[in-house]
């Protein structure tokens, strides 16, 4: 009797152990990637070009509305104050080269004078990325369907406004008590402004945006910040965390 | 092992991680409604729903348009908007938009919409007639070629005060150019019937002007109390129809101070009021003490820049035009634009027609006006042509229906509305595209005639060249204004008729009926619109019934009070409704609001209260050769 109990408790304690470890080396390892999948933006877009080489600032292309709530991507209408093309131009171009409107391709490969004379862009590199926006979306009068990192959905108020003041070398001092709710590496060489707070590391700066990261599950991205995120930073801060501060 | 990998997993986010992604899942149904994102605008165009028109910003995000909002640039109207314009959008989105041509309720095409009306043109020779709702637009040049190409002078506009101004200025007293006050400058105001404030001529412009005035002193006369009289400085109770004996009264008495006007017939004028409109004989016929005629004649006489406002009837009107040229003050008369078409009739040309006299015509073409529902006696038609953008009793009635497209989405222009103390030009671009099969109207009737344009932006392009203006900065919100001043030296004082045509005359029912505009309730061609129903009070409509408003004395007499339902009887039809007792009515009359009981248009406007039109009697002011409404009276009985 005695062997046999020894034996169960033996026998019990192992697998549960084996079976608690494994599935804590899934949970904390590899099951929270599987929630993502990485999705390439339409086209890419050089942040750093039209940030660093053309001295735009954020608003130049971003949509804000007056009280500094984000208000969207820019449009073509936007785009088309640098990149002028004429599309009907192009479009006959197009028409008497023989090529079908729609293969995007047949179009970039054949370097037609309409486009190739309004690029700006001087690497193969960048101008292939640019003759890409002409073709696809310009001339044809569609938008870019730009993925939004930091969605975040219409029932939540965010003014950049109301966060422009938010110093981020005073919020390095939290930057423990924010583990969870920012990555501790923004806090290593403070930027001038806090934008990387909240958006991707010196999207800025960026050459070739990232992939885009969906939340199979809910649909949003990995970058949207999610409610108890934007409490914490409120509470640790002083600010208020009534429902009203962000759902108007 | 399971029990442990169970036990392990809730040591991880994963679960819970899951759980709240999920919960997130369940908050994005397709069927929720997403906000659209993009550039944020205010784009300027004008928009026509009011009688005035007004300059506005269209607010769109990513180029759709999604509100309206006054035009801060816009020096006239300095960011303000009326209750109608200001849900411009909602109505464009309205599920009443006319969405194609319709012929006897089936839908048409365009084509087969102008050969239809091209046979009846042809058919109709001279026998056309056209009313229009718009007073301010290019578009009446193209319906007046069209006329004129026809040999037709049918030209009508809907009754307004415009009109009653051009009638008594350009009829009456031999003037050109359209009157204007400036209400800005002004010391003393007087509003003779006008609700400056609330309805009549360019309200935002003249609330701006209000606002601005702070030392002018503001005076009202009339049969009620409004909201305009309510913020004045003095509310003086004068009935509707004593309006041009109580204006030749103050004449009396400013004459009387010495005050003379280099008019050939103004001796013979001076004689006329001395005589027939004496202060005993003035307080006789309305009512009004001499002591309180003296007083505002002082008050007017005592001011360096004063101003008579009147509303109303063609006496009223050159009364109050002889007064302001006794006083010299801040009336202004100001010249017309040029035309672009050479065959169209001028302002003037267009405003003589009386439409309360009865159209009848072989053809007649309705442009965003509501014959229907405002004078549904006076308007025949063998075959009628309805252009408009949103279903109305006309479109309803109508033979063949056009849809148009809205103001926000179309080239339309603004030109001197009545009431400003300046001519100016606005221009609208289209903001938004139509989502419905339209046309605009001056395209298709410049497709019926050759009339020397192809399309109505080819009109207004060489409208704006006739005038010497700049179309893209009107585009972008700017206004043209016109500085000459029209020769005055061939004005009279229309002795002749006015001596006869100011005496009172009141129709026979027991009480007066004082109807009264409120623009967020409706004017004879716009219902209410979308957002405007929560802002009218409970003395214009309880539930889906009207309410007219009287003072205790009359409702007394009548044997009614507080939520007494009652039937009014008046011309040749009759308006249920519920009391309100109101002590700003002026004892002896009822004040009813129009613009409601309508049996065509969306949820907000229709089956809501009584139309007030049905029980106005039209009158002949048999000495101007004119009719009107004023004097109209109704029967009251309790049910």
């Amino acid at each position: 009797m005695e062997e046999r109990k020894s034996s169960k408790r033996c026998g019990g304690v192992l697998p549960f152990i084996i079976g608690f470890l494994a599935t804590c080396v899934l949970g904390w390892a590899v099951i929270p990637g599987l929630f993502f999948e990485e999705i390439e933006q339409p086209i890419r877009f050089s942040h750093a070009i039209h940030v660093e080489d053309q001295g735009m600032e954020c608003d130049s292309c971003h949509n804000f509305r007056e009280d500094g709530s984000y208000a969207g991507f820019p449009s073509n209408e936007g785009c088309a104050d640098c990149h002028a093309v004429e599309a009907e131009e192009v479009m006959e171009a197009i028409a008497e080269a023989g090529i079908d409107p729609a293969d995007y391709d047949a179009i970039m490969k054949a370097e037609l004078d309409a486009i190739e004379g309004s690029l700006l862009s001087s690497s193969d590199e960048n101008k292939q990325a640019e003759r890409e926006y002409v073709v696809k979306y310009l001339i044809q009068g569609k938008e870019v369907p730009w993925l939004n990192y930091q969605y975040q959905p219409d029932n939540v108020y965010f003014s950049h406004q109301a966060h422009a003041a938010l110093d981020i070398a005073e919020m390095a001092e939290l930057k423990n008590e924010l583990s969870s709710v920012v990555d501790k590496s923004v806090f290593d060489e403070p930027a001038e402004q806090n934008c990387n707070l909240c958006h991707l590391k010196d999207i800025d700066k960026s050459d070739t945006p990232p992939p885009f990261e969906r939340n199979v599950l809910s649909g949003y991205s990995k970058m949207t910040m999610k409610m108890w995120k934007c409490e914490r930073c409120h509470a640790l801060k002083g600010q208020p965390n009534a429902c009203y501060t962000c759902h108007k | 092992m399971s029990v442990g990998a169970t036990v392990g997993i809730l040591f991880t986010p994963t679960v819970w991680t899951a759980l709240d992604d999920v919960s997130i899942w369940t908050q994005n149904w397709p069927w929720i409604p997403t906000l659209k994102y993009g550039e944020v605008k205010g784009v300027p165009t004008v928009s026509k729903m009011c009688e005035s028109g007004c300059a506005v910003k269209v607010r769109t995000v990513a180029g759709e348009a999604f509100g309206t909002e006054g035009n801060v640039d816009n020096p006239i109207s300095g960011g303000g908007i009326c209750p109608l314009c200001a849900n411009g959008v909602q109505v464009m989105n309205s599920p009443t938009r006319i969405k194609a041509p319709m012929l006897k309720g089936a839908e048409i095409s365009w084509d087969e919409a102008k050969q239809l009306v091209t046979e009846k043109l042809a058919a109709a020779g001279n026998k056309v007639a056209v009313i229009s709702g718009d007073q301010t637009g290019t578009i009446n040049e193209v319906f007046s070629a069209l006329l004129t190409s026809q040999g037709s002078d049918a030209f009508y506009v809907m009754p307004c005060e415009m009109q009653a101004a051009d009638k008594a200025w350009s009829g009456l007293m031999g003037g050109s150019g359209q009157v204007g006050y400036d209400l800005e400058n002004a010391d003393v105001v007087l509003l003779a019937g006008a609700d400056a404030l609330e309805s009549w001529g360019p309200t935002v412009a003249n609330m701006k002007a209000f606002a601005a005035n702070e030392s002018g002193k503001f005076l009202f006369a009339g049969p009620v109390q409004t909201r305009t009289a309510a913020v004045t400085s003095k509310w003086v109770p004068v009935p509707t129809e004593g309006m041009a004996a109580f204006t030749l009264g103050l004449c009396y008495y400013v004459m009387q101070a010495g005050r003379s006007v280099p008019a050939a017939d103004f001796e013979q004028f001076k004689a006329m009021v001395m005589s027939g409109y004496t202060p005993a004989k003035v307080e006789a016929a309305t009512g009004v003490s001499a002591d309180t005629m003296a007083d505002i004649a002082r008050t007017l006489l005592s001011a360096s820049n004063p101003v008579v406002i009147p509303s109303g009837s063609v006496a009223a009107d050159a009364a109050a035009f002889a007064l302001n040229l006794l006083l010299g003050g801040a009336m202004k008369v100001l010249p017309e634009f040029a035309k672009a078409i050479d065959g169209a009739m001028s302002r003037s040309e267009m405003l003589k027609k009386d439409i309360l006299q009865g159209v009848s015509a072989d053809l007649l073409l309705v442009y965003e006006a509501n014959p229907a529902y405002a004078l549904p006696e006076q308007v025949k038609a063998g075959f009628t042509v309805a252009f408009d953008c949103v279903e109305t009793e006309t479109t309803a009635a109508a033979d063949l229906v056009l849809p148009t497209p809205h103001s926000f989405e179309r080239f339309d222009d603004l030109a001197s509305p009545y009431g400003l103390a300046a001519a100016t030009y606005a221009l609208g671009a289209p903001v938004s595209k139509p989502t419905v099969s339209v046309m605009n109207a001056g395209d298709f009737v410049l497709g019926l005639a050759a009339l020397g344009f192809e399309t109505f932006e080819d009109v207004l392009d060489a409208k704006v060249a006739a005038i010497g203006a700049d179309k893209r900065a009107l585009v972008g919100g700017a206004v043209h204004v016109l500085a000459e001043t029209p020769d005055l030296s061939g004005v009279t004082l229309a002795s002749s008729v006015l001596g006869k045509a100011a005496v009172p005359v009141k129709g026979s029912g027991a009480v007066a009926l004082a109807p009264y505009t409120l623009l967020n309730v409706g004017t004879a061609n716009q219902a209410t619109t979308p957002n405007a129903p929560c802002t009218i009070s409970n003395n214009q409509l309880v539930g889906d019934f009207l309410v007219v408003m009287m003072a205790s004395v009359t409702a007394k007499k009548l044997g009614v009070d507080v939520g007494s339902k009652v039937k009014l009887s008046g011309g040749s039809g009759e308006c249920s409704a519920l009391v309100q007792i109101y002590e700003g009515v002026l004892p002896g009359v009822v004040a009813a609001p129009l613009g409601l009981g309508h049996t065509v248009g969306d949820e907000f406007s229709k089956g809501k209260g009584d139309n007030v039109y049905k029980i106005l009697t039209v009158s002949s002011e048999a000495a101007t050769g004119t009719s009107t409404w004023a004097g109209s009276t109704v029967n009251i009985a309790k049910i």
